[in-house]
């Protein structure tokens, strides 16, 4: 799968220009001694919309971090009770208490589930964790796989650059739906007796997200060192004798910083939407609560039971709108070329 | 015949109360079944049969002739082949032998709204000789296939031979009852696996225009047994060489195959060269038909409930339960409920779980009514609360219960009964596989909870959404299903009489019988009951089911099952028909607007 992480244009946050500051602006000698990513900073704290994304983007972060002391503290649970006992079998399974036919529950602020009877909110909020854990990881792998790929590609060159920018175009070729759909059955034929099986079914869906999202860090990545190791420290460097690896971590690294940063923002919510819609597919996580499978679960009661729709929906937007407006308020302060 | 869906459906099962209802044959006595109680329940009929019902069929009053009739068939897949040897599913044979194809014999809906057997291409119900070891039918002069030509008696006994070939049918009903009864049924492998062989079982005479089935043991069910399209006429050489013969068979009712795309679309247009005159119960109506397989549960019902053009020519096989209050007020009459002689069974493996403390515990650990929510089932309507293997409405039917009274959710009763079995709370495991797909994970959730509530430790086995779990269930090599110490089996008759519910279930060795039942006396007891008197053979029956009940209670009968039916605004005379439990399509109209 091939995600849209950066455009063009962010490589000039690392380009020549970088450093450079309209003489005739009149905050020139202000500005002249701040690095390049303090003044993307500042750019970015005076964007309100990124503020307030980033504000509800931490929010939700700590909903995923405390979502067991929030449902402790809310008294509510993932248990199941028994459906007959809260549910009226004479309503189509609908609810005793609360909505949709009911006024506001305070055992049950988000209401309970039909047919099951489970609490919403614990759902919501054990769901919000599974997206953050899952989207959080997969992007960490995915970066972390393609910035190292990229780096020894277009660092070395030559054979290897040829070979390691095969691998990469091949998985770019395969089709992520089609994979996900044909491996899901495979893992969950293959491990589906293990007592771990939902573990495993969380780090394949980990890995299937990684696994298919790395290709267009590695192809960046691979781009700007071609770009930079030609450059005049890279080669001093080298003269001086430094190992590659220091050269790779210290001298090139630093450099990249702009265009991983700005991948990796608009990676995370590509994952969180992601990991909601393979679940709605039904190949994601299937043994607890998850944003999509919530949603799977309540499509039939769009008409009847609507708040049981929105609750998923609405984090799921809020999430992704969210960290996408991040993303590009990031991109955006790290361009110098961008004027707003 | 079995169940398409087993793993959504094989823990549902309806509240208690509803059994005033289902005994009742119309008035709920407790009024707990809320409004799905006022409506009448259609009782499967006793095995009626007209022997002298001659074509054409009665006049269905106000019928009209015209139009398209759209059936969604929802969250059913449908059958994969049309050949009419193969079919062996409720969705496919009910289809298909309204439609058709035409067999020896054929059920049809009386007044009362009893299902009853007529004669459909013989002349009558055939002439057994004495001991049901030979069955004679003679083929109606007047019966043609779609191409005009005029149906022989040969080709009826090539169709008939054809159900002998396991290896090529393997899953059609033949594999029961042709390979059991029929003469040398053991040894003939059929028409394709024995190519060229002869076989002496199925003779014919063209000039009397007679078909003659001999039999190794008694079958005195073979009119019965003709209802099954497998016990019709297949064209004569290639052309009816499986497997292609299923995609486009060459059809004799008064319908024939437009298109036919598996798992999507059935499209049925009228047969112009199918005689009404010999055609005891069969109309020809509609214009045609679209069958819509899989149909989209919340769509379906969103269509059925709208009440525009294309709904009102609609006609759905089943309504989502969150649905079921609107469609019971908006539609009345339309909306109707048929008792469909199938049960949902739970088979704790009989050589894994030997006592038989367990398996009742296990009966009384079983959260019915949450699990009948959990899985989207209508209480007191779509599932009703089960005590015997043989269905309401079948002859012979006793009203025992294995463990002195109406199983229900009763943890502590399974407790004591764990405890004598000497077992603590929490010991017992119990090992099973559950469908991914939504409501089946909904359902087993519920499962789980009574189960450990009841003391028992439960396993669950995911698989995925899109397997069926007969897959694992019927594969004897299958590692799973080394494992699993619990299955299950949602079952239906094939005609009523107990001969196709116990045996199929319970009969060592038989396919369905995944509690791997296995008792000498038992089996004993079923061949001698095949030879008995056939006046005798319903009693004979229910006195084996409620002994089997009670004595070794091999497994759990859940539920029994009925079918909701929902009929748009100008399909006329909507009804269903027990003995298979699907819409009476034959006599299904378009009213004019």
């Amino acid at each position: 799968m091939s995600l849209p992480t950066t455009g063009p244009e962010t490589l000039g946050g690392t380009s020549e220009e970088t450093a450079l500051v309209d003489p005739n602006s009149s905050t020139a000698k202000e500005i002249s001694g701040k690095s390049p990513m303090r003044i993307a900073l500042g750019r970015l704290l005076r964007d309100k919309i990124a503020v307030v994304c980033a504000i509800v983007a931490f929010i939700f972060v700590l909903i995923a971090l405390f979502a067991g002391v929030i449902s402790k503290v809310l008294g509510v649970s993932l248990e199941t009770p028994f459906a007959s006992s809260v549910l009226d079998m004479l309503n189509g399974g609908l609810p005793k208490e609360g909505p949709p036919l009911h006024g506001f529950d305070p055992d049950h602020p988000f209401g309970i589930a039909p047919r099951t009877g489970e609490d919403n909110l614990a759902y919501w909020l054990y769901g919000c964790r599974t997206s953050m854990i899952i989207a959080g990881s997969a992007t960490l792998v995915a970066a972390t796989v393609g910035i190292v790929i990229g780096l020894v590609a277009g660092f070395t060159g030559g054979l290897v650059d040829k070979i390691l920018s095969f691998v990469t175009d091949l998985f770019l070729t395969i089709p992520f739906l089609l994979a996900a759909l044909t491996l899901a059955p495979i893992i969950s034929e293959r491990f589906s007796t293990s007592p771990h099986y939902f573990t495993i079914q969380r780090w394949t869906l980990i890995g299937v997200l990684a696994g298919f999202g790395w290709m267009g860090v590695a192809r960046l990545i691979r781009g700007e060192v071609l770009s930079l190791r030609e450059r005049e420290f890279v080669q001093a460097a080298r003269v001086l004798g430094m190992p590659t690896r220091r050269i790779l971590v210290k001298e090139l690294l630093p450099n990249l910083a702009a265009p991983i940063v700005v991948s990796v923002s608009l990676m995370l919510p590509a994952f969180v939407a992601l990991e909601a819609g393979l679940a709605f597919l039904g190949i994601g996580v299937t043994d607890g609560a998850s944003w999509g499978r919530t949603i799977d679960l309540a499509v039939p009661y769009f008409d009847t039971y609507p708040l049981y729709l929105y609750e998923p929906m609405i984090g799921i937007t809020l999430l992704v709108l969210s960290l996408n407006l991040l993303g590009d308020a990031i991109r955006d302060a790290l361009d110098p070329k961008t004027r707003r | 015949m079995r169940r398409s869906k087993p793993l959504a459906a094989v823990a549902t099962v309806a509240a208690m109360f509803a059994l005033a209802a289902c005994g009742g044959g119309g008035d709920d006595g407790d009024g707990n079944g809320g409004s799905g109680a006022d409506r009448d329940f259609t009782e499967t009929g006793a095995g009626d049969k007209d022997p002298e019902a001659q074509g054409p069929a009665p006049e269905v009053e106000g019928a009209q002739e015209g139009g398209t009739i759209t059936v969604y068939l929802t969250s059913d897949p449908g059958p994969d082949s049309l050949d009419p040897t193969e079919g062996w599913s409720v969705t496919g044979n009910s289809i298909q032998q309204a439609l058709t194809h035409r067999s020896l014999t054929q059920f049809m809906r009386n007044e009362d709204g009893d299902a009853i057997l007529v004669p459909d291409l013989a002349t009558d119900l055939g002439t057994p000789n004495e001991d049901y070891t030979e069955w004679t039918f003679t083929i109606k002069d007047d019966v043609t296939w779609e191409t005009g030509d005029p149906i022989t008696a040969e080709e009826v006994a090539f169709g008939i031979t054809r159900s002998l070939d396991s290896e090529t049918f393997p899953s059609g009903p033949g594999t029961e009852y042709s390979v059991h009864y029929f003469l040398d049924g053991d040894k003939y492998k059929g028409p394709y696996t024995d190519k060229g062989k002869s076989y002496d079982g199925v003779t014919f005479d063209e000039a009397a225009r007679t078909v003659t089935i001999k039999m190794s043991t008694p079958f005195p069910d073979m009119d019965y047994w003709g209802s099954f399209m497998a016990m019709g006429p297949a064209p004569l050489g290639d052309t009816s060489n499986p497997p292609d013969y299923g995609k486009d068979p060459l059809t004799t009712g008064p319908y024939k195959i437009d298109s036919f795309r598996p798992q999507e679309e059935l499209v049925l247009s009228r047969n112009d060269q199918w005689n009404p005159d010999s055609d005891p119960a069969r109309h020809q109506y509609a214009d045609g038909f679209v069958f819509k397989f899989n149909a989209d549960q919340a769509q379906t019902d969103e269509i059925m409930l709208s009440g525009n053009a294309e709904s009102q020519t609609a006609v759905s096989t089943g309504i989502g339960s969150d649905n079921y209050q609107q469609f019971d007020s908006e539609l009345g009459d339309r909306l109707v409920q048929q008792g469909a002689q199938c049960i949902s069974t739970l088979t704790p493996d009989y050589t894994k779980i030997t006592d038989i403390n367990v398996r009742k515990a296990l009966a009384w650990a079983y959260p019915y009514e949450d699990i009948w929510l959990a899985g989207g089932e209508v209480p007191g309507v779509t599932r009703i609360p089960a005590n015997s293997y043989m269905p309401p409405g079948m002859a012979g039917k006793k009203e025992y219960f294995a463990d002195g009274e109406q199983f229900v959710f009763n943890p502590e009763r399974s407790k004591e009964l764990l405890a004598e079995a000497g077992y603590e709370p929490g010991e017992y495991e119990i090992t099973m596989v559950y469908s991914e797909e939504t409501l089946a994970s909904a359902v087993q959730k519920q499962l789980v909870k009574g189960w450990e509530e009841g003391g028992f430790k439960v396993t669950g086995i995911p698989i995925a959404a899109t397997e069926s779990a007969y897959n694992i269930w019927l594969d004897p090599d299958n590692k799973i299903n080394k494992k699993l110490n619990m299955r299950g089996v949602n079952w239906c008759s094939d005609w009523p009489s107990g001969s196709t519910m116990i045996p199929p279930l319970l009969k060592t060795g038989a396919v369905y019988n995944t509690a791997l039942f296995s008792e000498a006396d038992v089996d004993a007891e079923m061949d001698r009951i095949a030879t008995i008197p056939l006046e005798e053979q319903a009693d004979a029956w229910g006195a084996l089911d409620e002994k089997i009940g009670t004595e070794y209670f091999p497994s759990i009968v859940t539920a029994f099952r009925n079918d909701l039916y929902a009929f748009g605004e100008r399909v006329g005379s909507p009804a269903g028909l027990a003995s298979i439990g699907a819409p009476y399509y034959q006599n299904l109209y378009v009213a004019a607007e």
